[in-house]
């Protein structure tokens, strides 16, 4: 494997517009989440007396809800959750997808027709109405939300895994491994998976934005997880409001719509730079 | 072109067994008694119990009863609403054309509006168009579909007085006729909008990436050697051959606007399948659910379908290996 | 003989904003009337970028180019893109490598062809046209129906013939030929180069070869020009160079080809790469790989010399002019 310098992945970071505008929105977005207590100007959970005050009065930057609840203070402590949201289901879904497209890709035969055609089966699912139907039925913690999201998208990224496992297959490296007597399973995670796993990895990225407006249209629909704090449900809870306390939703939505382009950007510029076809322009 | 058909249309049909076996093992997965599930809670007739284990031959091992809830549905029933102790069938049948007369008109405008969008952001690569249109794709794709027709309310009937913001008609006046239909198309102006407005990036970048990925093809090259205007050259070679791709998203979205389309009744109020949704998910109707799931699930299967057909038309090229 | 091309000094370059690549450097020759002529060099050579700007087919924004390229009067090289068009397909034509990309893939043959065929002569009628390339199907011995298929269900070498024949519609004065066989095997190859040296004692046809390989230029060319990173080594009658390369770059490639003859002999690559073509270059471009190489070579570039009225070195060992003869 080559070796990578901090140097070298900088000079690639600088190099592509997009990818450095969404690792510097997704620095800002982290110190904002570690940090929420400090840019928080009261406790999200904390019911105060001033109901439905609109923006800058009484000291609430962006208003507060029916509730009290400080708006400004919940869209910080909200991207706990995106964040978190986004990168659990995004994780299992990764994984899903590259053991299952690794597998059928490298292993070829049988094993490949079952698992394209289970590919092929799944892209055709509105996986939505999945998530919703088992969150509604199993019950809707957040830890479920993130792990129902994670295994009804890992089509897309197996895919990905099983094309670039077709490929690495027919390889030199590969063919002396296997007639060295390596075992398949040394094989597949010795060489397919870490050769063939940058375009997983920039759709996992993308795959972030996805989870993140999944919960939000699962809290929308009042499936959200009632103990925590997240923009979906805010905008749910403004629905009510949107014509006398439209603050309540309208920047809620508008941190969905910034943390979700972050992650496009960023999976988009990993596109970019991991895809040698990208890099290499003709000529 | 014969044997792709019927590939594709197994597939189909795969799918389609794949979710109702989804389904089943949903039900026997969910906390608490399949019975339970099927009949709600509050339910606790005896006969009816009966009659529900009789039908899905609950008493029987587990592989007998998939066999016989599959064929129940087959038969097109879908089941019986706690709520409302009706067919889920016949509940789905009322709600679905407002459904689909909100969803076709915007995947319909959201094609084509994207696709011009998406050739004339190609044709001036680099440009300001380019520039602007593709950071503003960016910014719609971002957006949940929900916030987004809450915003236009605000907009559209809060501050300018507009449009409606809520229902397919106006509930106080009965039109008729010509009346009736401007009714609706008032009514449907705002929900359209808000889901052509987040369908359009799709369709905006495959048409973008596509054109300019045809104008470097070897073939346009030659027919520039052979004097061709640049005019023909692009509404006849490049057009051609830049489309088919369109024709693919329109399928593959078709998961997607389904998604948005029952987010965007909700917003709206709109007498179709997702509000029936919510109504379901509020009152814990759990056979509504599914019954839903399963006709969104075949929908989806039916349509990309048939759009592989229509690209298996137009492209000469199409052959299963 | 009457001269169909000439060219004088040809310079492309390829402009961006940091740097500029001198692909071609003051190039000229000549072709005759029904010559074949071979432009011959390794990939980078800037054979292809000299076909694309006599096509004027290269990128404008991208590219500088000055010389003449005189072609029935006119300069090809600074007409306007009407007045080319007026030459293209009708005076001049061409042929690409990539055969399989060549025509469009979700259109027939036949519709193609009627595309092309109309542009200069729009008022013909589809039956004239199928006949016209039917006729020049026969030429390249391809079967009727090969006018209703699409490209994907057609071979290679097929395609290749179709792309021969559609460039021979409108009986060109000259055609090119950009690498248009080397991504055939060679058995096709050779067939395919077989039916074009035939076609050509038939009809009154001259072209260029564009190629990195000897033995294409030796199986269809009569003449053959040797470019090495954008500047010509030599020029001449396949037959002469052949026999007796002057040029030390000309005698390395044809070491590193086999012989046709079936000879076994030991193929020599040349030591070395080319050169940053980012960079003007002082003396004699391939002096650095050159084992003939001295100070004077380095220092000055040499002058174009012509031997024997028809052929021309360019290489400071044959300054005396006939003298190695």
């Amino acid at each position: 494997m080559k070796k990578i310098s901090i140097k070298k992945i900088w000079k690639t970071i600088v190099g592509d517009k997009q990818l450095l505008a969404g690792v510097i929105g997704l620095i800002v977005l982290l110190i904002l989440a570690l940090a929420a207590p400090v840019f928080a100007t009261e406790d999200p959970y904390h019911f105060g007396k001033d109901m439905l005050v609109g923006l800058g009065e009484n000291g609430h930057i962006l208003g507060t809800n029916h509730m009290g609840q400080d708006v400004y203070s919940m869209i910080i402590y909200g991207i706990r959750t995106s964040l978190r949201v986004a990168v659990i289901s995004a994780l299992i879904s990764g994984a899903l997808g590259v053991l299952i497209g690794g597998v059928g890709g490298f292993f070829g035969g049988k094993v490949d027709t079952f698992v394209s055609e289970l590919i092929n089966v799944f892209m055709m699912l509105p996986s939505f109405f999945l998530i919703l139907l088992i969150v509604a039925m199993f019950g809707n913690s957040i830890t479920n939300v993130m792990i129902v999201i994670g295994i009804t998208t890992w089509p897309s990224n197996a895919k990905l895994m099983r094309a670039q496992a077709l490929s690495l297959r027919e390889r030199v490296f590969v063919k002396s491994a296997r007639a060295m007597g390596e075992t398949k399973r040394q094989i597949l995670f010795k060489y397919i998976i870490p050769n063939g796993i940058f375009p997983v990895i920039a759709n996992t990225t993308m795959g972030m934005s996805n989870a993140i407006l999944t919960e939000a249209g699962l809290s929308f629909l009042g499936l959200g997880d009632p103990g925590i704090i997240s923009w979906g449900q805010m905008i749910y809870t403004g629905k009510q409001y949107i014509t006398s306390a439209w603050w309540i939703s309208a920047f809620a939505g508008v941190a969905i719509v910034i943390t979700v382009l972050v992650f496009y950007l960023l999976g988009d510029g990993l596109n970019h730079v991991l895809d040698p076809k990208y890099s290499k322009k003709r000529g | 072109m014969k044997k792709f058909v019927i590939r594709r249309a197994l597939t189909g049909i795969l799918t389609i067994i794949i979710v109702f076996a989804l389904n089943f093992v949903i039900i026997q997965m969910a906390p608490g008694d399949p019975i339970t599930t099927l009949m709600g809670k509050e339910n606790n007739s005896p006969e009816m119990r009966a009659a529900l284990e009789e039908k899905y031959g609950l008493d029987k091992p587990l592989p007998m009863q998939l066999v016989s809830y599959l064929q129940t549905a087959m038969k097109g029933d879908l089941g019986t609403s706690i709520i409302y102790n009706r067919p889920v069938s016949e509940m789905i049948g009322e709600k679905v054309g407002a459904t689909v007369l909100l969803g076709l008109t915007a995947a319909l405008l959201a094609a084509v509006i994207g696709t011009i969008m998406g050739i004339f952001a190609a044709r001036r690569q680099g440009g300001a168009y380019d520039a602007v249109s593709s950071g503003v794709s960016y910014a719609f794709n971002s957006m949940p579909a929900f916030w987004l027709g809450l915003m236009l309310i605000i907009l559209f009937s809060s501050i300018l007085g507009w449009f409606p913001s809520y229902g397919m008609t106006d509930n106080r006046a009965s039109y008729t006729g010509m009346a009736y239909v401007a009714d609706v198309l008032k009514h449907m102006f705002l929900p359209v909008l808000t889901l052509t407005l987040v369908l359009i990036p799709q369709y905006f970048r495959i048409a973008k990436s596509s054109v300019l990925q045809t104008s470097n093809e070897d073939f346009i090259t030659t027919l520039r050697a052979t004097g061709m205007s640049e005019k023909k050259i692009f509404n006849k070679y490049i057009f051609r051959n830049a489309i088919l791709p369109t024709i693919t998203i329109f399928g593959i979205s078709m998961a997607y606007l389904i998604t948005g389309v029952t987010l965007i009744e909700i917003v709206f109020a709109w007498p179709g399948m997702g509000r029936l949704m919510m109504t379901a998910i509020t009152q814990r109707d759990y056979p509504t659910l599914m019954g839903i799931y399963l006709i969104m699930s075949i929908s989806v299967a039916v349509v990309m379908l048939i759009v592989d057909i229509v690209y298996a038309m137009l492209d000469p090229r199409i052959r299963y290996e | 003989m009457e001269k169909l091309l000439t060219l004088e000094n040809v310079n492309v370059s390829y402009v961006n904003k940091e740097k500029k690549v001198y692909a071609v450097r003051n190039v000229s020759f000549s072709i005759e009337k029904g010559d074949s002529l071979g432009i011959v060099g390794e990939s980078g050579s800037g054979k292809s970028t000299l076909a694309m700007a006599l096509l004027r087919l290269h990128n404008e924004n991208l590219t500088e180019i000055t010389g003449k390229a005189l072609f029935s009067g006119k300069n090809l090289l600074e007409i306007t893109q009407e007045e080319m068009n007026e030459l293209r397909w009708q005076d001049i034509s061409v042929v690409f490598q990539k055969a399989m990309n060549a025509l469009s893939p979700v259109h027939r043959i036949g519709e193609q062809v009627e595309d092309i065929y109309h542009i200069h002569v729009p008022q013909a009628s589809k039956k004239e046209i199928e006949e016209r390339m039917i006729k020049l199907l026969k030429l390249v011995n391809l079967p009727e129906r090969v006018y209703r298929l699409y490209p994907h269900e057609m071979s290679g070498g097929m395609l290749q013939r179709v792309a021969i024949a559609v460039s021979l519609l409108h009986d060109p004065k000259l055609v090119i030929f950009d690498e248009a066989t080397t991504a055939l095997d060679v058995v096709t190859q050779g067939q395919i180069l077989e039916e074009v040296v035939q076609m050509e004692k038939e009809m009154d046809m001259t072209r260029i070869m564009i190629t990195h390989d000897m033995s294409v230029v030796a199986a269809s060319c009569n003449k053959v020009a040797v470019l090495y990173a954008g500047e010509l080594m030599e020029v001449g009658y396949v037959k002469d160079i052949f026999k007796n390369p002057m040029h030390p770059y000309t005698q390395g490639l044809l070491n590193s080809f086999p012989s046709l003859k079936g000879e076994c002999e030991v193929l020599h690559a040349i030591p070395g790469f080319l050169p940053d073509l980012s960079k003007p270059s002082e003396g004699c471009i391939f002096a650095p790989r050159c084992p003939h190489a001295d100070d004077r070579c380095r220092r000055e570039k040499p002058v174009q010399q012509t031997m024997k009225d028809t052929r021309q070195v360019a290489c400071w060992l044959h300054q005396g002019g006939e003298e190695n003869e």
